[in-house]
């Protein structure tokens, strides 16, 4: 399983990276939106994207906007990770096109929990 | 002039904002201590909202704690090294998810900045700082009102 | 900082747990006393554990015993835990469920073990989503040994932390709303959910009869004799064609054999035996 972890922290992309690597993810880092469509642009097509919202460049709504328009991406599951957390901004990034929200500040535990609901879980990790 | 934000936001909110942040992000073991400071020497970080209400969250760490602190959010060992940037970018993180917590408390609807490190301009009359101390350091999260001319500063990164 | 905890005290904690709660609290477990206890502790004043334990042992006083109990016995949960029971209530269980009772019959489902409500709103919001006037038709009793625990299911309020274990994204913004720093479960799910205090180790008010009752993560707590005599009076509040759900670890097999696992969905439940 791949994961692309998008934020411009490199704090945050270090702890989500290694909360998915304990899952047995292969993970790629980005620091913005336009840097995680060059990625996909390589054809390396993850499984998971992990989406900040407010960065430099490309924010992550325009990245989800910008997966959602286009059909060779329709396997990438999108999540976002944020400190955005108005129930208006999560519906925004809902209609937006992303699949899951988690809020920050998380725990592993919350990451867990999405990504069984996702059915992304891989068999034999303890949720 | 927007409402001051002493009348939107009293200080247990803020604390408690702040406690979720650091049990989620430093450890669940992490006690944030509300009270004390201020901050003697520190390093801040901060980020801008903009909407019904314009101003800035800060978070000031004394100095003594960065290290711990960035140590602790990144799961690093007492022995492993810090590369340089690493000390701002937590501080830029903490500030980013207290200043998104604290935006969403706040009348909306508003957008939120790209965190910053250095010297944070100099609040105004309309400002609330919340001590809290972390491991026997102090340190602060100041929830200002935008002044009324904006602070210059130079731009140092420009965004198309 | 924390010193370890007296083997005497924790033998006295023990005790009191397995007396109100029958709740087993295994050898090895001194670090969770410790945790969950140290704030009662500081809340009134003392430096740690040790002196709280001191303290009750030289002057009893219930209230305080029923606070240590409850900062025991309660857990951490997330929506949609182990996720198979609440597909299979839509899937496979009240699509049986309707097929066998008169239209417009009302449904009673026991979130018997509810901690701060989280499995009795997910059921809530699963039927409200899917069973056409559930609002009308779907009653979820939800008990809990804590009254802390039962007063927070009734709130309905939950933290951001909370919110963000396993409650799916689009659940959260069609059935909650943001109340200062929490968010708030719609009044129409509120108003599915009647709760309140009950200890399933002793003998049970009337309730029910029960369609469906969600037992789970509570049995591997207790005892094996108790463990009979909690599923045995669980049976006596329940419909005879209704529906247990147990945690995955758990099983009603060499305990209790007046019940049938039937496979459910993809894990399984339990439903009585006939004539049991």
């Amino acid at each position: 399983m791949r994961a692309l972890v998008i934020d411009d922290s490199r704090a945050m992309r270090r702890i989500v990276g290694s909360i998915l690597e304990g899952f047995g993810y292969q993970t790629r880092p980005a620091g913005h939106g336009r840097e995680a469509l060059d990625v996909l642009e390589e054809s390396w097509i993850p499984d998971l994207a992990c989406i900040d919202w407010n960065m430099p460049v490309m924010d992550g709504l325009q990245f989800v906007s910008a997966v959602r328009a286009n059909p060779a991406w329709r396997q990438v599951t999108l999540m976002m990770v944020t400190t955005e957390s108005e129930h208006g901004q999560i519906v925004r990034a809902l209609a937006a096109g992303a699949h899951e929200y988690v809020i920050k500040p998380f725990t592993a535990d919350a990451i867990a929990d999405k990504l069984a609901l996702l059915g992304l879980l891989p068999q034999g990790v303890p949720a | 002039m927007s409402t001051p934000i002493a009348t939107l936001l009293d200080d247990e909110t803020v604390s408690a904002v702040a406690a979720e942040v650091w049990s989620a992000l430093v450890g669940a073991d992490e006690v944030l201590v509300p009270g004390r400071g201020p901050v003697a020497e520190g390093r801040s970080a901060w980020v801008g909202v903009e909407g019904p209400w314009s101003g800035l969250v800060v978070l000031t760490c004394s100095t003594t704690a960065t290290d711990d602190l960035t140590r602790a959010v990144l799961q690093l060992a007492p022995t492993e090294e810090l590369e340089a940037d690493d000390v701002d970018d937590v501080l830029r993180e903490l500030a980013n998810i207290l200043g998104g917590n604290v935006k969403s408390l706040l009348p909306g609807p508003s957008t939120l900045g790209l965190p910053q490190t250095g010297t944070p301009p100099h609040p105004g009359s309309d400002v609330r700082p919340v001590g809290a101390t972390w491991r026997g350091h102090p340190l602060t999260i100041t929830v200002q009102g935008a002044t009324e001319a904006p602070a210059q500063h130079p731009t140092t990164e420009v965004t198309s | 900082m924390s010193t370890a905890l007296a083997p005497t005290a924790f033998d006295w904690v023990c005790q009191l747990v397995r007396r109100e709660s029958a709740i087993v609290l295994a050898p090895g477990k001194e670090y969770l006393v410790e945790a969950r206890l140290l704030p009662v502790a500081r809340s009134l004043g003392l430096a740690g554990v040790a002196e709280l334990v001191d303290r009750v042992r030289a002057r009893p006083d219930p209230a305080l015993s029923r606070r240590i109990v409850e900062a025991l016995t309660t857990n951490e949960t997330s929506w949609f835990r182990d996720g198979d029971p609440f597909t299979a209530l839509t899937s496979t269980v009240v699509p049986a469920l309707q097929a066998a009772r008169r239209p417009g019959e009302v449904l009673r489902i026991w979130s018997a073990a509810c901690s701060s409500g989280q499995e009795a709103y997910t059921v809530a919001m699963l039927l409200a989503d899917t069973l056409p006037g559930a609002a009308g038709r779907v009653k979820i009793t939800a008990t809990d040994l804590s009254r802390e625990m039962v007063a927070r299911t009734r709130a309905g309020l939950f933290s951001q932390l909370e919110v963000n274990r396993g409650l799916p994204a689009s659940m959260l913004v069609r059935h909650f709303s943001r109340v200062g720093t929490e968010w708030e479960v719609a009044p129409a799910l509120r108003a599915m959910v009647t709760a309140s205090e009950l200890n399933l180790a002793a003998p049970l008010p009337r309730l029910g009869p029960f369609d469906v009752v969600y037992l789970r993560n509570v049995l591997i707590y207790f005892d094996p004799a108790t463990k009979r005599d909690v599923l045995q009076r669980v049976r006596r509040l329940m419909r005879p064609d209704g529906w247990l759900f147990l945690g995955a670890a758990e099983t009603t097999l060499g305990v209790d054999d007046t019940w049938e696992r039937v496979p459910c969905g993809r894990g399984s439940a339990y439903r009585p035996t006939r004539g049991a």
